[in-house]
This record gives structure tokens, sequence and C-alpha cells, in this order.
């Protein structure tokens, strides 16, 4: 008896059957907000006009919604290397560095810090797969996926900065508080599975620089905005805030849940609002998304060949972890490389490089086979890059003596893509002889996003959110997709 | 024909080619229609996008230059379609339709360097793919729209958008109701439903009534005896006796302040800042505590603004009311890049106060609304024109003074500071006057400096890249053109050495025939030709360094006399020299400002070391906001200049000067300049005036918003051309109106909604349901309202309630923020009171839609996601609230039944009876549900321990302070997930030893607690196994006996037993470690045995074997405790959608 549901009314109903359809309805029904005007053309085909209304539907925005056409990839994995990699030691050879070394450099540029000399990468760089793409030591496990990689040796970026160019990469503007790149594609796609989050942020052992900003939603919904996990644990509760209850059993739950279900039936029965059924449902999803969280963090559920695969440590872990989170239809998964930017190298570049990629190498290179193996790397973009890239001359200390390190460089940096829509085997744009600059196909962090957001299947021009008076996106006024590096 | 025809076939091919943007249909139009194309009426958006996207930038940046509004080579301009159709002495430059034709083409295409467009010296050839978009623009008819904005007419927009109308007249409405308020709304409202046959639903009921105006004054929930009396009380005038009573109580300003807040994008701290500089700000709180104090004295709204604008220049300079300025200042930082912090300063007037998104118009005029951008940089130049000051004011009443020692050292830290950074100032300044040849130098290279925003790390010995822009702005203004000292070097400002040493002595000579005197120091230094531009600036700065020399001599030969410091020198000719080094508009002068608004004018190391100091300064204020206030106010700077505008927002692209002046839009056509400083009050004046039609319209709306759930106009901050109009555009007049007259008394106005029959409706409409769906069909969204709206909580209140119905509100008042839900000890006060930083806004928060601080929030989010309700189910918090309000049911006597205490628990949450049905279900869940309200899988032994932090007080031989450790990471008690953690330190307990804390009030302590009498004898052995440091204190304390032992121990070991020992149920030992003298390897080892030697089962039903506690072996984390079935039963009514909803 107490777990009867009340009839619902008679207004329900009508609304229900079509016969009644307030607007607030149609919006539920098409699982956005009256705020989500980006994607209204969907309302503008059923007729219904759309006011600059905010949301205020009690709509959830991580219902799934359609893109603008059909979309090559589904997910995105993003190896965020935080600090600046240096491209001239990994995906960008610069063989004129050795003939200069020690001479004088014949260009140079403004950077945070001072430079001297052109200093040759410590690291030797092989050629990879059929397209005899060269990549360094460093990354010999990952280059042997360099046929489905399109490396764009050509991407620059604003100033040589950690902070701005953090913003730029993540969120499309150095300064300005504005939605990342995942809750861009959240508001956009959705997410495929009601009981995970859509958007994860982790990042083994705390925050890196800019802390929550890295994934904030900015003027979109909070619920939009990355969840940050501390993947330097284990224990299910460490990783999702809220997960289990310390003061109830699940039966106890269910039994309190029941009996609250009821007593929200009954409040519903003589009240118009549809957000009363949004708050009745999401309950029933958050005791779901107890269970299958706990279960999706699990690593230890995988075969011991896949957990060999993917080696030891904890980015081995939290790689794998990803890859079960968009297993299980997690839209967005960023993967940063630790607390801070471990990837800033002002100094000794040869052995705090090897460290760094001695970790990342063995979990990047499983993941691309084990994702080509599940038949999930077709359509999940996997990501590689870092806010910018470093300089090909050797930092100075205060001094005037070399460091053996390199200081930043927004001039000209590497980011790779792969899978989901990438041609692979493809180089796109170049930096100069020293690799300065990016010199051919310079590539914006516009063009980056523009391009992961049409392999998503969407306009970037379209994809908009109104907010004080206008309408804002993630390319802002700039953008051009690099259709050359797409399948 | 055919000819041509073939040439627009390859055209078509090699852009195929090479362009890679658009693929299908622009082809199409090449190569089939180019004549028809020619038309132009047809100019569709692509056409106009594609212009504006491809080709306006590239006239722009490669042809304009010289073929546009300051040069017409070869009579050309470039820059309207008439100007390239006209041509210039080649003749036309396009042909509609035929790039072939079309000289521009031949120009840019040519081989030959001598006809080529660009020429040579003026950069690179333009690219195929850039030739290629020009010729399909060309080819697709040249379209050019004659607006670059896709709004009509601005003058259009302004005379007849509604919200830039004044407002009309006030209708009187004579009405029986109590307020001329309410009989305004009710009959506006009444009118317009029954001239769509609708009508108005019934008055809710009494206790709907009360909750409702509860929320919407106070935020809080009402208690059960106070909605009982009022539902017993049969006056008429019950009712309002109760809003006034809400509107008198302190809870109001909270919570319309907190709404305020939301609009001044309100942050305790700065948001990211580099580690030099103290993240929190000093004043927040006490604006945060002036913006309710204003709300709960009903300060006349238009004081309120003008307070929040200009208080430095309405009220005495220690008045408590300067802390409103924090409206301006409390905004993100962001690094300090000055566009960006002005930017957030327009946006929150412009939207905040008078619903214009005047920020639209950074970098382009407004798309829609008449705004040009102009209007943008006006009010940047009045911004520019602010500097920040941290001013002390006067204490509350009833807050204590500080001590003489605080006051001392404050008085120490800002004078370090203030003589640190003179003497800063004054050697940077020197060294930059030293070095003006290179800074002259530099303007011929100002690529290498870039602009602010770009943060390099700059020694001593570099330029400074600001100071260089500075010298760039100096020598680019009107003025220095025909400046004595300047005009020679403005004329040779762009002349190649080659040209300087032909032409150097004629443009002397040109520039005295065209009456341009120049300064006869200037006039000697240049008598011979120059050999290069460094020559010149050599010249110039030998000429300052000369005048520099003598200043230094005057000065010294004043000092050896025992003189006054001379103030000029007395050759006026040398004085002006002397000002341009020495002068407050010098580019070298940098003024006495805080560090925060001069950053880029030193190397990074003063920077720092300025920071630091001003740190010290900052954090001591911090740690007592009350008694020493102080608020962050602008003052306006001494010399105001204008700003030129930034062509697309970018501040390297400047572009005219406009005056600072209020916006077009809203003045009449003769509008003046400001006259005053910044301008400032002027601005805060014309937004108060009541001529200006948008200030009390977007007020009264706002306030109209909260009561109703969405306002007469729903975008409240955007009353633009894109905003949907009012639903009741008569109804907002009239209270906008209205509220002028009334003296801007914003209590009034709640009054008067409140007691108005329109906002007493019922929300769920009418019983009978063809009535019901006749409404829906005529207005499905309400905005007739012909029903009240339902409202959501948000976050605050929320949380306000739930620590309301748990009987445990902390209502004082004021002062720092305090942690919303910390580890440990959760503060009970509102939670306007929270701390919000807007780096680490926690997620609970964000999940639940709490206003982005980073951003003006007119109106929050409101959206439905399961892990709010993870939140509502698994967090401490949540559940420490339901025990509470268990704990609020009366002791249970014999006649108790579970259906009374079902009863009462729904009385306390709900303030209402229960219904039969609810009753009975509610009976059986507590009848049905599990009783063990401990997991059973923690001994019972484990129990008795707890693990924390406490002081030893020697003098009573007690501990105390004991507060748990918050923290459990699998294998030990600690502050957080982080070791040491940032509150408690090294505090650490684990199932064998422990860390002291990092001072002697956070001892680390291992508790046991005695649940029967008994004698217990205590056995154990301390050990400090390290050599380095200076050792640990041990201390065992009963809490009925006092210190029983304690030992120091340094790289050694120490038993220590009690043989015996009488406890009582209740009573504690402490096992307590804190470090000797210093903070330095106090890590220990140390678990206790206890044993019991004559356990009495004293009405416990345990098992009389437990009678021996091992520490290590007990050692657990949390324990899962679980709720009782009353107090699952209080979660659920907690969660229900009647506490989350108001009707």
């Amino acid at each position: 008896m107490i777990h009867q549901q009340q009839p619902l009314p008679n207004l329900k109903t009508l609304c229900d059957s079509g016969q009644l359809l307030s607007r607030r309805d149609l919006l539920g029904r098409c699982g956005i907000g009256l705020g989500m005007l980006g994607l209204a053309d969907v309302l503008h085909d059923s007729g219904e006009l759309v006011s600059a209304a905010s949301i205020d539907s009690g709509f959830d925005p991580l219902l799934v919604r359609a893109p603008h056409f059909a979309p090559k990839a589904k997910r995105v994995i993003h190896f965020f290397l935080n600090g600046g990699p240096s491209h001239v030691d990994t995906f960008d050879p610069k063989p004129m560095l050795t003939q200069y070394a020690g001479k004088p450099a014949p260009l140079s540029f403004t950077t945070e810090r001072k430079t001297g000399e052109p200093f040759p990468s410590p690291f030797t760089f092989r050629k990879y797969g059929e397209s005899g793409i060269e990549v360094s030591d460093l990354f010999a496990r990952t280059a042997a996926h360099v046929d489905r990689m399109a490396v764009i040796r050509s991407m620059y970026a604003q100033v040589p900065n950690h902070e701005p160019s953090l913003m730029l990469m993540n969120c499309g503007d150095s300064v300005q508080p504005r939605p990342s790149v995942g809750s861009w594609v959240l508001y956009g796609l959705g997410t495929e599975n009601q009981n995970l989050p859509g958007f994860v942020a982790m990042c083994p052992g705390g925050y890196p620089i800019k802390d929550t900003e890295n994934w904030q939603a900015g003027f979109l919904p909070g619920a939009l905005q990355g969840t940050f996990i501390d993947s330097q644990h284990t224990a299910i509760d460490r990783l999702i805030e809220n997960i289990r209850s310390p003061h109830a059993t699940s039966d106890m739950q269910r039994r309190q849940l029941d009996l609250l279900q009821s007593l929200n039936a009954s409040h519903r029965s003589a009240r118009i609002d549809n957000r009363l059924d949004a708050r009745i449902h999401s309950f029933e999803m958050a005791f779901r998304m107890q269970m299958e969280a706990t279960e999706a963090f699990d690593v230890s559920r995988e075969t011991k060949q896949t957990l060999e695969l993917y080696g030891s440590g904890v980015h081995a872990k939290q790689t794998l972890i990803a890859r079960r989170l968009v297993e299980r239809g997690v839209r967005y998964v960023q993967l940063w490389h630790g607390a801070g930017q471990p990837w800033d190298n002002h100094e000794q570049i040869e052995t705090n490089l090897k460290k760094l990629a001695g970790e990342l190498d063995q979990p990047i290179a499983a993941l691309l086979s084990d994702l080509a193996q599940r038949g999930m790397l077709d359509d999940t973009l996997v990501i590689w890059g870092g806010e910018f890239g470093r300089t090909p001359t050797v930092e100075l200390g205060g001094d005037g003596k070399a460091k053996a390190g390199r200081d930043h460089n927004h001039y000209g940096f590497t980011v790779w893509m792969a899978g989901g829509g990438i041609r692979g085997g493809t180089i796109h744009g170049a930096t100069d002889d020293f690799g300065f600059k990016a010199v051919e196909n310079p590539t914006s962090v516009h063009d980056l996003h523009a391009t992961i957001l049409h392999l998503m299947g969407f306009n970037h021009e379209r994809l908009t959110y109104r907010y004080a008076g206008r309408d804002f996106r993630l390319t802002d006024v700039h953008g051009r997709v690099m259709h050359d590096i797409i399948a | 024909m055919l000819r041509k025809k073939n040439i627009c076939w390859i055209v078509a091919t090699s852009w195929i080619a090479t362009a890679t943007l658009w693929l299908s249909s622009p082809c199409s139009v090449i190569a089939t229609q180019p004549e028809k194309t020619a038309d132009r009426a047809a100019d569709s958006f692509e056409q106009i996008d594609f212009f504006e996207k491809h080709v306006r930038p590239l006239l722009v940046n490669r042809c304009q230059k010289c073929h546009g509004p300051e040069k017409q080579w070869a009579t050309l301009r470039l820059d309207s379609r008439e100007g390239l159709l006209v041509g210039g002495e080649s003749g036309p430059s396009i042909v509609p339709g035929r790039p072939e034709e079309s000289e521009i083409l031949r120009r840019i295409r040519h081989s030959d360097d001598e006809i080529r467009m660009p020429p040579p010296d003026h950069g690179e050839p333009l690219g195929a793919d850039q030739i290629e978009l020009l010729s399909h623009w060309i080819a697709s008819g040249a379209t050019w729209p004659t607006n670059a904005a896709p709004v009509v007419d601005h003058s259009v927009a302004q005379r007849n958008h509604w919200a830039f109308q004044p407002l009309k007249g006030v209708r009187e409405f004579p009405g029986e109701g109590t307020s001329p308020i309410s009989s305004a709304i009710d009959t506006m409202v009444f009118e317009r439903l029954s001239s769509r046959s609708l009508e108005g639903s019934n008055r809710a009921d009494n206790r709907t009534l009360f909750r409702r105006a509860s929320y919407d004054l106070t935020g809080l929930p009402p208690t059960a005896g106070e909605v009982d009396s009022f539902c017993r009380d049969e006056s008429p005038v019950a009712y309002e006796q109760l809003v006034d009573r809400l509107l008198a109580s302190k809870a109001y300003g909270e919570q319309w302040g907190r709404h305020w807040l939301d609009v001044a994008r309100y942050s305790d701290t700065k948001g990211y800042v580099y580690g030099r500089e103290e993240k929190t700000f000093v004043h927040a709180s006490l604006y945060r505590d002036w913006v309710i104090d204003s709300f709960n004295s009903n300060m006349p709204f238009d004081r309120f603004v003008l307070l929040q604008l200009a208080a430095d220049q309405l009220v005495e300079a220690n008045a408590p009311d300067l802390a409103a300025m924090g409206f301006l200042t409390t905004g993100r930082r962001f690094l300090g890049v000055t566009p960006d912090i002005m930017d957030d300063r327009i946006d929150v007037v412009a939207r905040g106060l008078m619903g214009l998104t005047i920020a639209c118009a950074r970098c382009h005029d407004h798309k829609y609304d008449p705004i040009p951008t102009d209007d943008y940089y006006s009010l940047y130049g009045v911004f520019r024109n602010c500097t920040e000051r941290l001013m002390p004011f006067e204490r509350r009443a009833g807050i204590a003074a500080p001590t003489a020692e605080f006051l001392t050292e404050l008085d120490n830290r800002q004078k370090l500071l203030r003589e640190t950074s003179n003497v800063l100032r004054k050697e940077t300044s020197d060294r930059n006057r030293a070095r003006i040849a290179d800074y002259l130098d530099a303007q011929r290279h100002l690529e290498k400096y870039p602009e602010l925003g770009f943060d390099q790390i700059l020694a001593k010995t570099d330029l400074l890249p600001a100071v260089v822009r500075l010298w760039q702005a100096y020598l680019s203004t009107d003025q220095a053109r025909t400046d004595p000292i300047f005009s020679v070097w403005v004329s040779m400002a762009e002349l190649s050495d080659e040209e300087l040493r032909q032409t150097s002595g004629r443009v002397i000579q040109q520039l005295q025939e065209r009456g341009t005197p120049v300064h006869p120091q200037i006039l000697s230094a240049c008598a011979e030709p120059f050999s290069s531009a460094r020559d010149i600036a050599d010249r110039y700065a030998k000429v300052f360094l000369d005048i520099d020399a003598s200043w230094k001599t005057v000065g010294l030969d004043a000092e050896k006399q025992n003189l006054p410091a001379p103030l000029s020198l007395a050759d006026p000719d040398h004085e002006s020299l002397r000002q341009v080094l020495y002068g407050p508009r010098s580019p070298f002068f940098i003024p006495d400002e805080p560090i925060a608004n001069i950053e880029s004018l030193f190397d990074s190391d003063s920077l720092t070391a300025i920071w630091k100091l001003q740190n010290e300064v900052d954090r001591w204020l911090i740690s007592q906001p009350e008694s020493a206030p102080h608020a962050l106010i602008l003052t306006d700077r001494p010399y105001p200049v204008d700003s030129q505008i930034f062509r697309r927002g970018n501040p390297a692209n400047k572009g005219r000067v406009v005056p600072r002046q209020f916006p077009g839009l809203l003045s009449s056509a003769n509008r003046l300049p400001f006259e005053n400083g910044s301008g400032r009050l002027e601005l805060a004046r014309g937004i108060v005036s009541p001529d200006n039609p948008l200030t009390a319209r977007v007020w009264v709306n706002r306030v109209w918003m909260h009561h109703f759930g969405r306002g007469l106009v729903e975008t409240p901050s955007d009353f633009g051309l894109r905003a949907d109009p009012p639903s009741h555009p008569e109804l907002l007049d009239w209270l906008a109106s209205h509220l002028i007259a009334d003296g801007w008394n914003t209590k009034n106005l709640h009054r008067g909604i409140m007691l108005s029959k329109t906002y007493q409706q019922a929300s769920g409409g009418f019983v009978e349901s063809d009535r019901l769906v006749a409404a829906i069909n005529i207005d499905p969204n309400n905005r007739l309202l012909w029903r009240m709206n339902t409202r959501r909580l948000n976050f605050e209140q929320y949380r306000d309630t739930l620590i309301s119905l748990a009987g445990q509100l902390d209502t004082s008042m004021g002062g720092r923020a305090v942690e919303m839900f910390p580890l440990g000890v959760t503060s009970m006060r509102r939670s306007i009171y929270g701390m919000v930083d807007r780096q680490f806004i926690p997620s609970v928060m964000r999940m639940f839609d709490f206003a982005n601080p980073d951003l003006h929030i007119p109106k929050r989010s409101e959206t439905t996601v399961p892990q709010q309700a993870l939140f509502s189910l698994n967090h401490p918090f949540v559940a420490a609230r339901s025990r509470a309000a268990a704990a609020r049911l009366s002791a249970p006597t014999a006649e108790t039944s579970s259906g009374t205490r079902v009863a009462e628990l729904f009385k306390i949450i709900l303030q209402r009876d229960p219904t039969a049905l609810e009753s009975t279900s509610a009976i059986a869940f507590l009848l049905s549900s599990e009783t063990s309200a401990i997991d059973l899988k923690a001994s019972a032994q484990s129990l008795a321990w707890s693990y924390g932090t406490c002081e030893v007080d020697e003098a009573s031989g007690k501990s105390k302070g004991f507060v748990p450790l918050p923290y459990h990471t699998g294998t030990a008690w600690q502050g957080g997930g982080q070791w040491p953690d940032s509150v408690l330190g090294w505090a650490q307990i684990t199932a064998t030893g422990g860390h002291a804390g990092n001072d002697l009030a956070h001892a680390a302590v291992r508790r046991w607690t005695a649940y029967t009498r008994d004698t217990v004898k205590l056995s154990s052995e301390a050990i400090h196994d390290v050599d380095q440091g200076d050792g640990i204190r041990c201390f065992i304390i009963s809490s009925r006996h006092g210190i029983l032992k304690s030992a120091t121990l340094k790289n050694s070991k120490q038993l220590m037993e009690i043989d015996s020992i009488v406890v009582e149920p209740g009573d504690t030992i402490d096992f307590v470690v804190d470090y000797n003298a210093n903070l330095n390897n106090d890590q220990f080892l140390w678990s206790p045995l206890i044993k019991g030697t004559q356990a009495i089962a004293a009405g416990s039903s345990r098992d009389s074997a437990v009678d021996l506690w091992n520490a290590q072996v007990d050692f657990t984390g949390p324990l899962h405790i679980y709720l009782s079935p009353e107090e699952q039963l209080a979660q659920l009514l907690l969660l229900s959608n009647e506490v989350m909803f108001i009707d």
C-alpha cells in the first residue's frame, strides 16, 4: 500500500496525451530547457518560439540530445599534459637545433623568461608506421599508433603564461570566465549514462594550476561542469562525492525512497509543475548511480591481460578508468598528469621528460589498442597536448647560465588527436626550422576547438548559448575546422 | 563570351584546389551565374557573413592603410563599396560579378613588384587563398552591407524600443486596498486576465500564504507554532501584520541582500592570483554586511545605488557607507589585466543597474541595441581614471575596539609597505629616466614589447614593456604633434635612416614655417642632420639627461643651504623638459597607488617585494575585519584622460579618443562630457536620475521576479531589443514611476505586492478541471498571472531550511565568512555568511546552481540532477540535520504511540498534520525499519575510542577544546586528504601512534570514553624514535582526575602505566601528545591498553566479557552509525518536494 503511486491529475494526463502541450512540457520532452537557445532549431521546427528566458523549467541538462549533423566522435578522452610539454622533444623533430647547438640562434622570440642558444633534443626521433611520422623515443609505444593519429604541429596560443593559456585551451578565452570544452560538449549532446557524471576531470594528487576553472561551466548550468576526481585514491567514496551513505544501508535507503516517493506523488497531484516530477525522478537516478558508479571505477574487474596492457601506477589506473567510463556512456574525460604542472620543465629536460613520458607512454598506447580492439576507437576522440609548447632554445637562469631546460613557448607547439573521425597518419602544419613558431597552416586553439566540435557533430558557429544579451560560443568569433585531418 | 567563361572555369578550378572553407554552393555561383549576382538586392546572410569574415578584414589589414580614411594613394579608397566601384587613377577597382575584369585582382596577382599590390615594402604578397576569397566575393556580387550590424537603425531603436522610452504617467488607483500599489497591481493584472477571458485564482490557504510570505521575505521556513497561531487569527489585518512583521525582521536583509549579491557577483576572494598575492579580499564581508544592513534599514534604492558607485564623494572619509563600494571592487581580478577588470565593472553597472548589455560593445557596436562602441569606452574612461584605495572606517556599534597591539602592528606593517614602496618607486623611476634613450629607441621596435597580459619575468636591467607602451601613448597624442619638445620626434618617427639623413634639416624648417614652435634646447640638439633613428633618441636623451643633472644639482644646493627642496626649475624652458621626466603625466611617473594598480611599472623582484608587504597588511586586517574595518573604494585619479577605443576589443589596436560621458541612448541630443574628476559621480547620478527610465524599471522587475518566480520582463538584466517585452507594460511603468515618487522605497514595494490579491492567489489554479484546462490552453505559461507560480528553494534557502527545521539555526549576523561544509564542526549560520571562494566553489553549491560569482547573475539556473539527490541522501550534513530534527521530538511517555511521533515530526518539518494515508504509511515505515543503529561490523571496543586534537591546560590539569580529526585515510585520522592539512596541520593518530599538531592548541589526542562504571588499569609505552628535533611531550589526562602522567621524550621511550583508576560512564581518558618546544620530527608510537578490573553492567546489555580495550586492535575508520527509523523518517521528510517547493 505504501508503495502504491497516487493517481496523477487530470491535467498531467491531458498534457501527456498530447491534447495539452505547454511550452514547458514541450521543452521537457525535447530534454532541454528555456535557456538552451543554441539548440533552438528543434523547437523552431515544431513551431515553438523561444524567448530570451533563462533556464527555469527544472530540466535535466544531461539528457541526450542530437547534434547538428551525424557525429564522427561520440566521446572524448583528453590527455592534458599540464605545464606545456616540449614539442621539439616529442612529436616535432628539429635537426636544425643540432646544427646550431652552441651558436646564437638566428631568430628568437620574447617568452616569459630569457633563453639562450638552440638546445638540441637529447632524445632520438624515429619514423613509425606507414606514414613514417617521426616521434621521439619518449613516446615509442604511443608512436606504434601513429597511423591512427593526426599530429598538429602548428598550434599557437596567445601568451607564454600558464594561466591564460590553460584557460584558452580549456575554455576558449584567456581571461574571461567561459564554459570549458567539456561543458560545451555536454551542453550540446547531454550524456548517455544518467547514472554517471557526464564530464569527468581526473588528476592524481590534487588540482592543476587554475584549479576547477579548467573544467568550469561558466554561464552554463552548474550541472555541466566537470566532476573532479583525485585519481590517486582507490576507495569509491574518495573518488566521487556523496556516492555512498555513511549512515544508511542500501535497503534502508530503498525503504526511505519508497515512502518519500509516495509522499511526493500525493503532493504532486494537486500541483502544476513539471519540476516536481523531475525531482522525483532524480532521486531514483541517484539511487541507481550509487551502484553503477562504484562498478565503473572498479578497475579490479578488468582481466589480468587488460591490467597488464595498461601497466601499473596511477596513470595506468586513471586511463583504464577513463576507458571504463566512456564505455558506459560518459561523454568527456580529461586526464591530467598531476597536481600543479608536471610538464613545466624549465630545467633538466632529459631526466624530467624521461620520467613523465615514462608514466604516460604505456597507458596511452594501451588505451589506443584497447579502444581499437573493442571497436570504440572509431567514435572515441583521443586528444593529447598541453596548454603550449616549449622554446627550442635553452632557458637561462638568473645568473645567465643555461639550465638544460626550456621556457614556455606559445608561438608554436604540437597537439595530436586520434580515433573518432581523425584521418590517421596525417601531419597538419609545421613550425619553422627551429620549432619556434607555427609557420605552415598556423592553427589557433579556436581552430582546434572548432574541429573537435565538428567531429562531435556541431557547426561550432551554431552551438551557442544566450547570456548577457548575446549568443556566446566556444570559439567566440574565430575558429576554422581542419578538414584535412578528418577522415 | 566564350573567353570569359573559360576564365571563369579556370578561376573556379584553382579555387577548388586551394580553398577549403566552402565547397558546394559558392562554386556553382562562380561557374554559372557571374552576371546575375551583381544584383545586390538579395544579399543573403551568408554573403554578408562571408564579407565580414573574410573580405573586410583583408581590406582593413592589407589595403586601407594607404587607401582608406587617412591616406588615399592614387586617389583610391578601399573602405566602402562605392570607393571600390569609383576606383582611383587606374579606374574602377572592381566590376561586381566579374573578378577577371577587376583591377584589384589584377594588381594583387601581378608578378611585377612595381605593379603588384600591396607593394613589396608593405609586406608579403597576398596568399593564393586570400586572392581566391576576394575573387569569390567579387564574383558573387561584391556584397557590402550598408550597416555592419544587423540592426536597422540605432536612432529608430532609440525612439521606439519600449525600455528606452520615458516612464508613462501614473494612473490613479484609488481602490479599497491598504496600499495604492496593491490596487494598481490588481486592477492591471485582472484587467488583462479578463481581456483574455481569464480570471484569477482563489486566495491561497493561510498556511501556504504564511510559508510563501516567510520565504519571500526571510528565506526561512516558519515554525509550526507561528503557522498555527496565524491560521487561528481571524483578524482581517492578520496577514498585513504578518507581512509587516516579516519586513521588520533582520532575516529580511539577509534574504534580499543575497539576491543583490548575485547581481553584484559577490565573492570573498579574488579568484586565481599568482602566489605573491593574498587571495582573500580584505573588504568583501564588510560589503556583504553593508548590503544586508541597507536592506534592513530600507535605504532608498537610489541612495543604495549612488553609494555603491561613488560613496567616496558622498560621505565622510571614515563613514561605514564606504563599504558600499565593494560593489565595484569585489569582482574577479583577472590576474591584474586592466581591460578585463574595467569590463567587469562596466558590465556589473550596466546590466546590474540598468539592464543594458553595454559590455557587448567592447569589440564592436552593439548588434541590436543603440549602444555604439564609443559608449563602452566612455564608461571605460570613467573607470580607468579611478584608482583603488583601502580606507579604514568606523566600526559598528557593539564591536570591540582593536587592541593597542593590533593597531601598533598594523601601523608597523603599513609603514613598512609605504616606505618600501616609495623607495622602489623612486629607484625604478630613476632607473627608467637614466635609460630615456633606450625607451625612445624602443618606440621603433614596439613588437618586442608585449601588451599587458603577457607576463614576462623582468630583471632590473630590462626595459619595462609597460613603460615603453606609456611612451608610445605619450608620443601618439594629438598634442605631441605640435608639442615644442616632441614635434620633431613625431615628424621623424616613421622615416628610414636614409630619409633621415636627407630630410631632417628640412623637417625642422617646415615645422617652424608651419608655426609649430620647437623647443630651443631641442632645436640646438637637432642642428646637425641626424644619422640614424638611434641618433635622434640619443640627442633627445642628452637634452633630458642634462636637465636631469641640473635638477639634481639644484636639489643638492638647496639641501646644502638647508633650504626647502625646490619644486621646479626657474627657467620655463628647462622646467618644461623637467616635466617630461618628473611631471605627473610623465611616462616615468609611478603614481602612489596600491600595487594592484601599478604592477606593470616594476621589475619582477620589486613587484614581489611590494606584494609581500601588501600581503602582510592584508592578512593582518583579514584577521579582524570587524574591529578594524576597511573598505576598498575607488577614488578619482588627479589627471583624468579620455580613453581611446580598442578596435575589436584589442588593447593593442587603439582607435579614436572618446569623451567620458553618459550612454547616448539615455541622453539628450546635446549630451555633454562629464566634468568632475573621472565622472563617476555624474555617471551614478545619471543612473538614478528620475529621467532615466531604466533603473527604476529594472529594480522593480527584480523585486517582482523574486516574489513571483519570474519577472514582468523575463530577462532581468537585459532590457534591450532582443528581450521579450514585459508581460504587463503598463504595470511595470506604474510600479517604476511609483517607486520614484515614493522615494525609492523598496519595503513599500514589497508590501504593496504582497498585499495584492494577485500575489495571494493559490498556485494550483482552479479546482474545477475544465476551468483549469481552459486557463492552461489560453496561457500555459501563466504569463498573465491567473495563479501564483510554484517556486523552488535555491541552494542557500535549502541549506538554511535544513538547519532551521533541525532547530539549529545560528541567527547571529555579520562578520567574517565561515566555511559552509567543513570537515569537522559545521557552522549553523545562515548561508549568506558562508565563504564564497570563487576559485573553489564547493561542487555541491555548483550542483545546486549557486550564482557563479565570476559573472553578474540576474537569475539563477534551476536544474535537477541526481548529484543533488546524492547530496541529500548521503552527505553527513543532511544526516546530522535529520538526527537533530528527530531529536526535537518530545520525550516519549506511556501514552506515546507511533502515530503521535509521526504527527509531531510532520509538524516540526512540514508545519502541518499528516493526512490519514500519510500517517499510516509513516507508521508502517517506522515499524518495518531496521532498528539497529550501529554497524555490526564495528567491534564494541572500537566505539570507546575517538581521535582528535586538544590543548593541554597545565594549570587546570585538563585537556580542553577536543575536536575530532575529521578525515580517515584508511590507516590514519588527520585533518584532511592532504597531510599536513591546511588547518589542522600535522596532527595525526594511527593505530600505533601518530604525530603532534602544529601548535600546542592542536595536540594529537587518542580519547577513550568509559561506558560503565569501572576501575581500569592502563598500560602503555610511549616512544619517540628520531634524533632530529627537540622531542615530544606525552600526557595521560582523565576528565575526572586531571593529568595522571606526563613525560618528555626525545629519541627515547617511557612506560606510561596507571595501576588503577575509577571511571564513571562518560568519563574520558586522553592520551595526548604535543611538541616539546618546536615543531620538528614530532611523530611518535603510543598505543595503550586499558583493562577493566570490575566491570559492572550498569544497565548495559553489553557482554561483560568486554573488558579489554587495545588501541591498536580497536583502531577503526569512521563507524557506520546508521540513522534510527525516526531519523530516517525525518530525513525523508526533509527531502520531500513539499519542503523544496513553495506554493
